[in-house]
């Protein structure tokens, strides 16, 4: 193997041109490969962050009723259906037990109790519907990502306070300290301050969310010995749909992962992922095809030297391991090129590319290239090249090319 | 036409031959075309002697050296080497019988461009593994310095002469010891001096070592040198000669 890799070498060398285009044929393909990795993961990682740094990664909610069987005597119809008990709120009553049991998971980093429910703020004549949501002030930031979209006041949530949107505030035409009351569904009411107001971007939220402090909100929704749901933020957002299967065993309760919420941000993860793995194919194709061609000149160009190589009696494994180790150095040197100029690559975009609020245009990843990936697949796909030429080589009749 | 045959002197023919042709012929076939090339030849060569091979253009020379060069298969017809009937071995066995037994020089040098001198010689050796580095370079030099381009070494094949790339492919053959050396016009394509100078080293070579040499040639000054003539016309042993002027028992023993 040795002085094959020897003869492969300096052919390599011998026609320094042909072998720089060549390796810089595989860099660009490896270059391709990892930039697009980096972009679609990168991507893919963006929209994820950017979904799940807002929700809950598994979310605990009461069991919905189940339907039940009525008549069922022999002959008779049986028909199911729900009986809904109205006179009853919906809750977790036990929320101190389960909020435990999920806290001693070691996969949860973080498991807040939230109460929801409906209500009316009146200002003078104005009233507003609005969603409550009412959360332990120091976990405001972990249920809602308001803090960078605080545009007024702070995120401060005593007893008294509230948090509303900037719509909601434009048409009850109220400011930061003013007061205003607050009515639940279920007859409560409460005089509260406005202590910050948000902009999300996002009309419906901005119009209809309002969040208070936790005991507050218990108290004005009805809800004094239940929650309405445990929002968990995990450690590791892999686990969700396990973790929440088996929360749901071990629980009882209704448990949903971000991934059943969000199924249609799967699809399109997936979809840009198979994109981006038919551009990255093309470009092992494209590197198979050109490190091919070349050494199939290199073939023909290197005929008598074959032909005398068996004539001195090389076996045709000889000639074969030649072409194929060059196959191999192609490979590695272009992926070893490629890798490391798509690594420059990606990250001088990630640092050029920003507007001029700071964020990034594309939401490239210099670390997400798969670059062991496309190193391997380069250097399989240039010895795969290699294969063809070097039965191509081996097959040489030597007199044929002696004789030429 | 009358055919002689002349057996080689006594001394020489108490031995073995080291290489016996018998009854080979070789058939081209294009489509339903079959061109008979060679129409069964018989000879035997023995060890260490200096053979020419005449005849004019297409009598067939070429193709019996590639034959007994193992390069291809005849029609019919047996040919033994060192007691090796060769029309019966497989490919992967004429490649190492090859290797170990059989030099070349080709009217094309056919040296590899990218080796130097040294690395030319020493390919047959090392690349097939029959010697480490140090023990061909050891005699990869001495190959060298025997054809005279022992201050040459390490220049490029490209960069030597022609009749200097002609003496490297003669120490190429040389490298592995073989029993047989098959010279196909070694000088047809060099000027009158560099021609001379590679027949003397031939020769000498001859004698020294007791290396058998059989060289296909047009060239009569080259026959002269030969302790025997064989020639072909059309595919058949025309005659074989002994020449009186050379001596005859020049190898050892």
């Amino acid at each position: 193997m040795r002085y094959e890799a020897k003869v492969a070498l300096r052919y390599l060398l011998s026609s320094k041109m042909q072998t720089a285009l060549l390796i810089g044929g595989v860099g660009v393909g490896v270059l391709v490969f990892c930039f697009m990795s980096a972009l679609i993961n990168g991507l893919a990682s963006y929209q994820i962050e950017q979904t799940v740094g807002s929700i809950p990664h598994i979310t605990i909610e009461p069991r919905e009723q189940t339907p039940k069987v009525l008549g069922g005597t022999d002959g008779t119809l049986i028909l199911p259906a729900i009986l809904r008990d109205n006179t009853q709120r919906s809750q977790i009553r036990a929320w101190q037990t389960v909020l435990d049991t999920v806290l001693a998971d070691d996969n949860v980093r973080l498991a807040v109790p939230v109460v929801a429910g409906n209500g009316f703020i009146t200002r003078g004549q104005a009233v507003q519907p609005v969603s409550i949501t009412g959360v332990n002030p120091e976990q405001l930031s972990e249920v809602a990502a308001i803090g960078p979209a605080i545009i007024k006041g702070t995120t401060d949530l005593d007893l008294n306070g509230i948090i509303i949107g900037s719509r909601l505030a434009r048409n009850l035409s109220i400011d930061v300290g003013q007061t205003l009351v607050i009515r639940s569904d279920r007859g409560g009411q409460r005089d509260v301050k406005v202590r910050g107001i948000f902009s999300i971007g996002v009309e419906s939220l901005d119009e209809r969310v309002a969040y208070m402090n936790f005991k507050a909100a218990k108290a004005l929704l009805n809800l004094d010995n239940g929650i309405s749901r445990i929002e968990i933020k995990l450690k590791d957002l892999d686990v969700a749909p396990a973790l929440s299967a088996s929360f749901a065993v071990s629980t009882g309760l209704k448990v949903t992962s971000w991934v059943e919420k969000n199924k249609r941000l799967f699809d399109a993860i997936q979809g840009q992922g198979s994109t981006g793995s038919l551009i990255k194919f093309f470009s092992i194709v494209t590197i198979i095809i050109g490190v091919s061609s070349a050494l199939l000149l290199t073939t023909v160009r290197r005929k008598s030297e074959i032909g005398i190589m068996r004539s001195m009696g090389m076996t045709k494994g000889f000639i074969n391991r030649v072409f194929v180790i060059q196959g191999v150095l192609i490979g590695l040197l272009g992926a070893a090129v490629g890798s490391s100029g798509a690594f420059a690559f990606t990250t001088l975009v990630m640092q050029l590319a920003v507007r001029a609020d700071g964020s990034r245009v594309f939401p490239i990843d210099p670390s997400q290239g798969a670059y062991v990936a496309g190193i391997m697949l380069a250097t399989v796909a240039s010895t795969v090249a290699a294969i063809l030429p070097a039965r191509a080589a081996s097959r040489v009749d030597p007199l044929e090319a002696i004789s030429q | 036409m009358t055919t002689t045959i002349e057996k080689p002197t006594e001394k020489v023919a108490e031995r073995a031959p080291l290489l016996s042709v018998a009854g080979l012929t070789k058939n081209y076939v294009i489509g339903d075309l079959v061109t008979p090339v060679l129409k069964g030849i018989d000879f035997d060569i023995y060890p260490g002697e200096f053979v020419a091979m005449l005849g004019p253009s297409g009598s067939g020379k070429s193709t019996l050296l590639s034959i007994l060069g193992t390069l291809l298969k005849p029609t019919a017809g047996h040919f033994f080497m060192l007691g090796n009937d060769l029309t019966e071995a497989d490919e992967r066995e004429l490649t190492k019988f090859r290797n170990r037994n059989i030099g070349f020089v080709f009217q094309y040098h056919h040296l590899l461009p990218d080796f130097t001198a040294l690395e030319n010689v020493m390919f047959p050796a090392v690349a097939s593994k029959l010697m480490d580095d140090v023990e061909a370079e050891v005699r990869a030099t001495m190959l060298l310095n025997r054809v005279g381009l022992g201050h040459r070494l390490n220049y490029r094949a490209t960069k030597l002469s022609g009749g200097q790339k002609q003496r490297v492919a003669l120490a190429r053959a040389l490298m592995n010891n073989p029993a047989l050396v098959l010279a196909d016009e070694p000088t047809g394509n060099l000027d009158r001096e560099s021609a001379h100078q590679v027949m003397e080293l031939l020769a000498e070579i001859n004698a020294e070592s007791g290396t058998t040499f059989l060289i296909s040639t047009h060239d009569p000054e080259i026959a002269k040198r030969c302790q025997r003539k064989i020639t072909i016309i059309d595919g058949k042993v025309d005659s074989i000669e002994t020449n009186p002027t050379v001596k005859q028992d020049l190898a050892a023993a």
